[in-house]
């Protein structure tokens, strides 16, 4: 999959999903987990630390370091690592916030 | 009362408590756990699986997704056919289910979805813990930047999402497992630029030799080095990361030291440019559950990490509790299968479903014996390189969750604070999400201060054992004062 299609442009197949990131189209391979299509998208930062302000990713990919939580679909703290993309999954990162530090 | 075959559901609006009940629950759908069930189940026991993630598996049997099948075929399909097999056997599969708890009556498991605010007691005549095992860190400068991650996350992207975690990569640490990444990043078309392998392996030595009573093993070890000599992939023996920083273009820049006291083959610190790095450091069992259920435990020798007291088929010290899988010790995945094929049989027998031992007992009892050595050698070629963590600046991040820094630690161990629980006290290291899970040996080894690493007491094992939302324990709150 070619960089125009991870973001968003170019002919979609019937494998492919199309997830809004902070309202940014990306499209995803069905399959995929969140991680893995916000990393072939290029898209390494989900938060910063709470504490540092720190940029922050995925990093354990099994669920344990908690690292790569979002907002999904209204629901926040979910780990990126442990959903797969639908079509129309909404992602809300906390890349932006402000933070304590 | 509620039947056995429907589930007692209690509801108040969206909000739910399910109460079930088994006659064992199977808690972690890994290899270990599914053999397990798959015993239990055959015997017309009725058993149930308790998994966190969408799908049965585990890690070794991480299944890929629907869209990933279609595109790419099946990942280890002994996977997919393990977990067939255990539905075929009537094994019941509860997934998206996270046990977080252990009830007052010291036996009924708490668990919460992961999807939805709902809440579920388990209650189990027999309990099979099969929580697996997480990769073991070690901090180095730069090591919270978003393109350094586990060894195990470079794995899970290569081969179930079939992505490259970088156009290059330099991937680090000590144990087999790295060679196996390294060959998997090769697959889907990362340049491998080092393999930094901090203890010496692979260099002729009684342990090494040792390993020729190992044939099989020893053969898939030998496929992934001469994959590597082909594709011209160093493996850098004795060495370690010193640091990582943004590089001038949108990469890191690596820089390599020898480890203090090794002779390495090049005698000066080097610097690779690359996209990503990925560090493992071997794996640590899960241990939480086991030890919320009381069961008692022995200490690593090497880590000082707590492992379940079990016997040859897996029972625990606690009654009806069984332990099985990495969770029980560390020791691959065919160890997994046999060792949670005879906790199923074991469990079967103590709940009087089972005549006779099964076929094929002994023989899985020295087959798992043989796994056990062979677990030992690799503990001895591979020991966690506790020294680096002398050689961590001040300024490093140990506890990533909670931005505690080596010096800080350092600082508080100079005040008294010397041990795991009363420095997390002092710093808040360990407080964070990830409950302590990659910062708990680094700190236990400057807490230690003169002490060894293996002597300081693990953090105490509270719940919740994995983070929940409060929503989802506030529903069964408010179901239980109802009284519905």
């Amino acid at each position: 999959m070619g960089r125009a299609a991870a973001r968003g442009l170019g002919n979609r197949s019937a494998d492919e999903v199309t997830v809004y990131v902070d309202e940014r189209p990306v499209v995803g391979v069905v399959g995929r987990s969140l991680a893995a299509t916000l990393h072939v998208a290029e898209l390494h930062q989900l938060g910063r630390n709470l504490v540092s302000g720190e940029p922050r990713g995925p990093f354990c990919g099994m669920g344990v370091c908690f690292e790569c939580e979002v907002t999904i679909n209204g629901r926040p703290g979910v780990r990126a690592c442990q959903v797969e993309v639908c079509d129309g999954m909404r992602v809300v990162t906390t890349r932006e916030a402000p933070s304590r530090a | 009362m509620p039947s056995a075959d429907s589930p007692a559901t209690v509801s108040t609006g969206n909000r739910s408590l399910v109460r079930r009940d088994f006659d064992v629950v199977v808690v972690g759908g890994g290899p270990a756990g599914i053999a397990a069930a798959l015993q239990t189940a055959r015997r017309g026991l009725r058993t149930a699986i308790l998994e966190e993630h969408g799908q049965l598996g585990g890690q070794y049997f991480k299944r890929r997704g629907e869209g990933m099948l279609r595109r790419h075929g099946d990942y280890r399909p002994e996977g997919t056919r393990l977990i067939e097999d255990a539905y075929r056997a009537g094994v019941e599969s509860l997934t998206d289910c996270l046990v977080w708890g252990v009830g007052d009556d010291g036996r009924t498991l708490l668990a919460v979805s992961t999807k939805e605010n709902r809440h579920s007691e388990v209650v189990a005549r027999a309990i099979i813990i099969a929580t697996g095992a997480y990769e073991a860190m070690l901090p180095f400068p730069g090591w919270q930047h978003p393109r350094v991650v586990t060894a195990g996350y470079a794995l899970h992207l290569a081969t179930c999402d079939v992505v490259a975690v970088g156009r290059r990569a330099v991937i680090a640490g000590t144990g087999p497992f790295l060679l196996q990444v390294a060959c998997a990043l090769l697959d889907v078309g990362t340049r491998v630029q080092a393999v930094v392998e901090a203890n010496t392996p692979y260099r002729l030595g009684r342990p090494g030799v040792s390993a020729v009573r190992y044939p099989a093993r020893l053969a898939e070890f030998a496929r992934y080095r001469g994959r590597l000599a082909l594709h011209g992939v160093p493996v850098l023996q004795g060495w370690t990361i010193s640091s990582v920083s943004e590089s001038a273009g949108a990469g890191l820049r690596v820089k390599l030291a020898p480890r203090t006291g090794y002779r390495p083959s090049l005698a000066r610190h080097q610097s690779i440019e690359t996209d990503a790095v990925a560090i493992g450091y071997g794996f640590r069992p899960s241990s939480e559950l086991a030890r919320l259920l009381g069961c008692e435990m022995r200490s690593d020798p090497q880590t000082g990490d707590p492992i379940p007291l079990v016997d040859s088929h897996g029972r625990s010290s606690a009654r009806c509790v069984y332990v099985v899988g990495e969770a029980a010790g560390v020791a691959g995945v065919r160890a997994a299968l046999i060792r949670g094929s005879l906790a199923g049989g074991a469990a079967a027998a103590d709940l009087g479903a089972a005549d006779a031992p099964p076929h094929g007992m002994r023989r899985a009892q020295r087959q798992s014996r043989k796994l056990n050595r062979f677990a030992d050698l690799t503990a001895t070629l591979y020991p966690f390189p506790w020294d680096l963590i002398d050689a961590i600046p001040c300024d490093t991040l140990v506890c990533r969750c909670e931005a505690v820094s080596a010096g800080d630690i350092r600082a508080v161990l100079g005040l008294g604070w010397n041990d795991r629980n009363s420095t997390k006290l002092a710093t808040r290291a360990g407080m964070g999400t990830c409950q302590g899970r990659e910062c708990a040996l680094t700190v236990g080894y400057l807490s230690a201060g003169d002490g060894t690493p293996s002597e300081v007491p693990p953090y105490t094992s509270r719940m919740p054992i994995k983070p929940v939302p409060i929503a989802a324990l506030l529903a069964s709150a408010s179901t239980r004062e109802t009284g519905k």
